[in-house]
């Protein structure tokens, strides 16, 4: 079996975000993540390759992606006071897209930091 | 008044961690940045700092203190005033002294050790921030720090805890000018937590659609707020079926970032970090998902007619 190694990978479990992670992986999993701490070690032998849940349920049916992107899409566009919440767990490429969204929405946005 | 963690891993000769456990929470904030490396300026590593560990219980980072002030419950704010009073040498009287629990030996002492440091730093945690008194403990602590540096440097940070939530706040101030509890429903966007702020919100009930992303509030909200989330139409982008997935009209599986999706995340000092992704995930990316949302939204007419003041400064 071949293990790739990925020197130098990011660790974002906690707010350090380790960056000098040596992760070795095969095309399934993470077999070593040298360097991480406990909690990153864990976060970075949970995670899979495989497809271990359905692309997306629509109230609690598989459905295809594109379907979901319609559903939400078309839920969020109804609302009169939509939220965008979280961003935690997530790029910050991503973060931006929310906050696009959630001025077009003319909603409300917010992130863990309120709590 | 900040700096980065690489400032405190290369000058910080006194540390301070108030209200956070980081041997636990944070577990190589100690090896990585504050105690144990050796620098230009604090050559001998370890032996050249100072660490005071301020909270109201022992925790497992007890062992890495030299110093651990165990402050009575709720009394944080107390215990700054006083600080801040007796750096200015002004009188504290043994009643003022009892509320926190802590001797006069034991503040004078910490007093003269953050006076005589070099290089301070105070780090503060949930337990301060989000216990009685709230942010105005994190606001006293900020101007404990600006006071100290009329002696010597003095800063503060947040330990910031899981995954990018640091990021959050900077794109947000990038885009709209306010870190959280946003609300765009006159078409510019107003800030005011306590209104806008998301747990209010849904115990109010004041939403009829929740659009939530790498967040799990279905398993950390109050009971009345996961009523609401259940109530209206729920969206959930997330790699795992969630609680909330579970409450949820929509559930999308996105890829989890920095493991099979790419992008940055930023340390809790803002330094943005690229990530580098180690496995393909059958599933899209968090950025590419909301982007086709966006998308589809952006089709449909919009609502709100002229809008007074849209976000312009999108790239890319
Ligand atoms: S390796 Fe440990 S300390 Fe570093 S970011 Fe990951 S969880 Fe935090």
């Amino acid at each position: 079996m071949d293990l790739k190694v990925i020197d130098n990978a990011t660790c974002t479990f906690c707010g350090c975000v380790c960056d000098d992670i040596q992760l070795h992986a095969d095309e399934n999993r993470i077999h070593q993540a040298k360097k991480a701490c406990v909690l990153g070690k864990a976060w970075f032998l949970n995670h899979t390759a495989e497809r271990k849940y359905p692309d997306a349920l629509i109230d609690g049916h598989e459905a295809t992606l594109d379907e979901a992107i319609e559903a939400a899409a078309d839920h969020l566009y109804k609302a009169d006071m939509p939220l965008v919440y979280g961003m935690s767990n997530t790029t910050c490429e991503a973060q931006r897209e929310c906050v696009e969204m959630a001025d077009h929405l003319g909603g409300l946005l917010d992130s863990h930091t309120s709590l | 008044m900040t700096c980065t963690l690489g400032e405190v891993k290369n000058r910080a000769d006194f540390i301070v961690y108030w209200g956070g456990n980081p041997a636990e929470c944070h577990p190589r904030h100690f090896t990585k940045y504050t105690l144990m490396q050796k620098s230009r300026f604090l050559p001998r590593g370890r032996k050249d700092r100072t660490m005071v560990l301020v909270d109201i219980r022992e925790t497992k980072s007890v062992k890495a203190a030299d110093v651990f002030l165990q402050v009575r419950p709720g009394k944080d704010f107390e215990l700054i005033t006083i600080l801040r009073a007796m750096i200015k040498d002004q009188p504290i009287s043994d009643a003022q002294l009892a509320e926190t629990g802590l001797t006069r030996e034991q503040l004078q002492d910490f007093v003269t050790r953050m006076k005589a440091a070099k290089f301070g730093v105070f780090f503060f945690g949930m337990g301060l921030s989000m216990t009685r008194g709230k942010h105005m403990n994190s606001a006293a602590l900020l101007t404990l720090a600006a006071e100290l540096n009329a002696f010597t440097k003095f800063v503060a940070m947040p330990m910031r805890g899981h995954g990018n939530v640091t990021g959050a706040d900077v794109i947000m101030r990038w885009q709209t000018g306010y870190p959280f509890g946003i609300s765009f429903n006159r078409g510019y966007p107003r800030y005011n937590p306590g209104e806008f702020s998301t747990v209010d919100v849904l115990v109010r009930g004041d939403t009829d659609c929740n659009f939530i992303i790498g967040a799990d509030p279905g398993a950390t909200m109050p009971k009345p707020a996961i009523e609401h989330l259940a109530s209206v139409p729920t969206i959930v982008l997330d790699p795992h079926v969630t609680h909330t997935s579970k409450l949820a009209r929509v559930h999308i599986t996105t890829a989890p970032a920095g493991i099979s999706a790419p992008g940055t995340a930023y340390r809790m000092d803002e330094i943005p970090m690229p990530l580098r992704p180690a496995l393909e995930s059958p599933y899209p990316s968090d950025e590419e998902v909301v982007r086709r949302i966006k998308e589809t939204i952006l089709k449909k007419p919009d609502w709100m007619g002229e809008r007074p003041q849209m976000l312009t400064s999108q790239v890319g």
